[in-house]
């Protein structure tokens, strides 16, 4: 009955080459090519011209998880301890926005964030902008606004993860720390910590991805003036400077960077990686 | 204390919460804006929402959005069911081996998924092309279709490619738990092995499917990235049709599909929060008391009597379903077809509906951000466009790289009506694959109020004093030939050393922070709005920015600028080549071309359009034309003796070109 049954995972393992496998290895083979599909290193020895965006896109997106993570720990962790009812509601309003397209979400900030926009008019009204005098605060077109979209967009795939960890701890664990003598930061940091670890790691990997790939929002708020890794490859496939091989070739390089990272972390964290969502 | 420390907690979630709805009350707020800004409240109205159901392009996607998602839940949630029973039984170490591959895509940057599926569909449908022609030519019973591009079908697979991880991953944990000897139990009692799987196994494993299904849409709901490149050029999800807008001016139509979209959200989640309670509270008061009437009624449903009543109502539904798709996609399939794409967003849109209404032909229009965004997309294979619309330069560049077809201008009898100074010009010396679009300038704008001198330079857009509130133009040419004119050289200069000094000027601006941004289409909103205070643009679009702000401005700098013609052009093998001439010479007719100038504020090629066109606007409005206006329109033959074209310019220039472009957001 067994091996009947491993047949299930053939058609599967066919999907997997042809729409996994083989179009990261067509990545590849772009990366190495020249228009005229002859190999070459080009691709990557032009590469050094475009540190600093590699660096803008990592600094940006370590921001935005750091920051996600110091809201999203304490959130999960008390949203834990709350009651049921509570909890049902509190995940069902985490959820909603996601449900709303992210560009939607995106949005809705560049009419806050405008020289002209809600908050501007805000800071008018009550006098902040004589105070400081000027005419408007500039908030659209900085790499503040631009890790604000990231933090807005992707907070809850950080809350998820973490809050879905924390709430399967065993209480007993805790009561058992705590009879041994633990005061409550001795817990928290010798019990709690350590096994929300693979939830803290899954967020993270869920917020760092999209972050230091991103486009859409870098362009919608950051004003496309200080682009990131996720613009640089779209101008190269459906934007201003059409070369789909550099695109390839920096695909691939952000890839292996990620996936190194990726690797580490999860080392480093010897995670379950069962805490995806949920 | 321990009271004081709950307060804080809820504090804390409290302005989490705040700060993930603020926006999206705000966006709903203004959805009822009688105005068309989302920062001004001007009252109560409805209207937006009356619009958005006119606006075939949000309604279109909202259905692209909604179908691709429910079937690549569907697919995905069944495929990756039964990988996970076939994962499963596998062996330890090929069982992991698989996970990691299984791995890759929720690891990835979407980007890097979307790009790379992108490439192997474009590669797969080149190799297919030489299949089926191979095929076509061995045998005449089957003719398989030769060309085949990125759509609805694409997005599908790709969605399901992505979805199916979740759906693994959630039913393996579901699967490890089971006990493995139920499935030998229930057979060896007599179950067939399907009914084991129905009976003992599905209802084990459910709740990981049921979680898997909903992520699965969440997902496919909430992308972008992966739609953005495998979804071509005929079908867009709602994201990508926002992505579209937010580059030009965004209607508040987006506040209200939003809040509609919210709001159907809401009440789903609602309901199915409403039931689980139900169903708890149930469960407890169950052991207490004997079941009411309706429960009992409720309960019987599930008994094999009543189960054919579930499974024909469910039926039904999938029937339903499934005719509706078929009815769709035979009703957007029969009819004919013309693809058009136009860089930038200029057409009088009720000109479509009137094609329409008069020829029977369905047009499927879209908007390319610039001409180099336009010519990518037809590089990179996404596009099934019949007939583009480009300026001048990048006419001659499909031209000469062999893109675009000659045309029968004897089904464009309205060709005739153009003006002699825009035909036979370099880009298409003979005239033979072009039919003019429009024509114009290329201009500073600038808001009066904001700025206290007269402009009359291009070095405004340089200047340290306006630094923050320059708006660059968003396209390599344009950002280059203002350089250029302020250097004075040629813009079809190939010195490498002039492009590189006119770069080297914009970029060292760009470093001082003069520019807020770079903008194409967005720059109406960002210049009627005052939130910048120069940019530089076309003229036609300062007449449409004027209606909406009457302090800007528009001047042709004393060092000269650009004069275009943009024309319509048919793509190589167009599969609809008799509708692309049809639109095509419906767009050159004076009526159309009067229409479209009074909408676009872009002068007509139309000798006849060109006459007309004040006492057109005096009939329309009942006041006269300022001249003055008109001038900046239709520019007279002394300011175009000021002004030089674009032309083709040599691959290596080019690549200079694309290389200092992305340069320029590097530093």
């Amino acid at each position: 009955m067994k091996n009947k049954l491993s047949w299930f995972a053939v058609p599967y393992v066919v999907w997997m080459a042809l729409m996994v496998v083989i179009p990261i290895l067509i990545m590849v083979v772009y990366a190495f090519t020249t228009a005229e599909f002859q190999g070459t290193l080009e691709n990557f020895s032009e590469m050094g011209t475009y540190t600093s965006v590699f660096l803008r896109s990592f600094r940006l997106a370590i921001v935005a998880t750091l920051v996600c993570l110091l809201i999203g720990y304490p959130v999960s962790y008390w949203m834990a301890h709350e009651g049921p009812g509570f909890q049902r509601v509190a995940m069902a309003l985490i959820m909603l926005p996601m449900w709303m397209n992210f560009l939607l979400r995106t949005y809705s900030w560049m009419s806050i964030l405008e020289n002209n926009g809600l908050l501007n008019q805000f800071f008018k009204a009550i006098g902040l902008l004589k105070v400081m005098g000027v005419d408007h605060i500039p908030m659209i077109g900085t790499s503040g606004a631009v890790v604000l979209g990231m933090v807005y967009n992707y907070l809850p795939f950080m809350i998820l993860p973490i809050y879905s960890v924390i709430v399967k701890l065993d209480g007993s664990l805790l009561e058992a720390a705590r009879d041994l003598g633990a005061n409550s930061a001795g817990v928290f940091r010798k019990v709690i910590l350590p096994l929300s670890l693979p939830g803290v790691l899954s967020g993270v990997t869920m917020v760092f991805v999209p972050s230091v790939s991103t486009f859409a929002i870098s362009r919608l708020l950051g004003g496309g003036t200080q682009i990131m890794l996720g613009d640089l490859i779209e101008q190269q496939f459906l934007g201003g400077a059409y070369d789909p091989h550099l695109g390839a070739a920096i695909s691939m390089v952000m890839m292996v960077i990620v996936v190194v990272c990726m690797f580490v972390m999860n080392r480093f964290g010897e995670g379950e990686e069962e805490a995806v969502m949920l | 204390m321990k009271k004081q420390n709950r307060a804080g907690s809820r504090l804390l979630i409290g302005l989490t919460f705040l700060f993930l709805y603020a926006p999206i009350v705000l966006l709903i707020i203004f959805s009822f804006n009688a105005g068309d800004s989302s920062a001004v409240w001007k009252g109560f109205s409805l209207h937006w929402y009356a619009k958005l159901f006119q606006n075939r392009l949000i309604m279109s996607s909202v259905y692209t959005t909604l179908l691709v998602s429910l079937l690549a839940t569907a697919i995905a949630t069944a495929a990756g069911t039964f990988a996970a029973i076939g994962l499963y039984s596998l062996g330890r170490k090929r069982r992991e081996a698989l996970l990691t591959v299984n791995n890759i895509p929720m690891v990835n940057a979407d980007i890097v998924t979307g790009v790379s599926m992108c490439l192997f569909f474009v590669a797969f449908f080149q190799g297919w092309g030489t299949f089926a022609k191979w095929f076509n030519s061995i045998q005449s019973a089957v003719v398989l279709p030769e060309r085949l591009v990125l759509g609805f079908t694409t997005l599908l697979l790709a969605h399901v490619a992505f979805n199916i991880p979740y759906v693994i991953l959630n039913v393996a944990p579901k699967l490890r738990q089971m006990d493995r000897n139920l499935m030998d139990a229930a057979q060896d009692l007599g179950c067939t092995w399907m009914q084991a799987f129905w009976k003992v196994m599905l209802p084990e494993i459910k709740p990981g499917i049921v979680s898997g299904a909903l992520i699965s849409f969440t997902m496919s709901i909430d992308d972008f990235i992966i739609s953005y490149f495998t979804a071509g050029s005929a079908s867009s999800t709602l994201a990508m049709a926002i992505y579209g807008m937010t580059k030009k001016r965004v209607t508040p139509e987006i506040n209200a599909v939003s809040t509609l979209l919210f709001l159907s959200v809401l009440v789903l989640l609602v309901l199915s929060n409403l039931k689980e309670v139900r169903q708890e509270a149930r469960n407890r008061l169950n052991a207490a008391r004997r079941p009411s009437a309706l429960e009992r009624l409720g309960q019987k449903a599930g008994e094999p009597r009543y189960r054919w009543v579930r499974r024909g109502a469910a039926a039904v539904l999938a029937c339903a379903f499934v005719c509706t798709v078929t009815v769709l996609a035979h009703e957007t399939g029969s009819r004919p077809v013309v693809n058009v794409c136009s860089m930038g967003e200029y057409i009088d849109e009720s000109l479509i509906d009137q094609f329409e209404d008069a020829t029977g032909i369905r047009v499927n229009y879209q908007t390319a951000e610039s001409n180099e965004a336009l010519y990518s997309l037809l590089k990179s294979g996404g596009a099934d466009y019949d007939v583009v619309v480009c300026s001048d330069y990048m006419a001659g560049r499909f031209i000469q790289e062999d893109m675009v077809e000659k045309l029968d201008y004897s089904l464009i009898p309205n060709f005739s009506l153009m003006d002699e100074r825009f035909l036979h010009l370099d880009f298409d010396p003979a005239s033979e694959y072009t039919v003019p679009y429009t024509w114009g300038t290329l201009g500073i704008i600038y808001n009066t109020a904001m700025v206290e001198e007269e402009i009359d330079s291009w070095s405004a857009l340089y200047d340290d004093r306006y630094a923050g509130d320059v708006l660059l133009i968003n396209n390599s040419r344009d950002a280059l030939a203002e350089a250029l004119f302020y250097l004075g050289y040629s813009v079809n200069t190939t010195d490498e050393a002039q492009i590189r000094e006119a770069y080297e000027l914009v970029a060292d601006a760009s470093r001082r922070k003069v520019f807020q941004g770079r903008v194409s289409d967005e720059v109406f909103q960002k210049m009627e709005g005052n939130n910048a205070a120069i940019a530089t643009y076309y003229a036609g679009d300062y007449i449409s920015m004027l209606e909406n702000n009457e302090d800007l401005a528009f001047v042709i700098p004393k060092e000269g600028s650009n004069w275009f013609v943009d024309s319509m052009l048919m793509i190589k093998d167009a599969p609809h080549r008799r509708e692309g001439h049809m639109w095509m010479d419906f767009i050159a007719s004076t009526d159309a071309s009067l229409a479209n100038m009074d909408y676009i504020g872009y002068a007509s090629p139309n000798r006849e359009a060109l006459e007309r066109y004040p006492a057109y606007y005096q009939e329309l409005y009942e006041e006269e034309l300022d001249p003055e206006i008109y001038e900046i329109m239709v520019a007279p033959d002394e300011v175009l003796a000021r002004c030089e074209p674009y032309h083709n310019l040599p691959a290596a220039t080019l690549n200079l070109y694309n290389a200092l472009w992305t340069q320029l957001g590097v530093d």
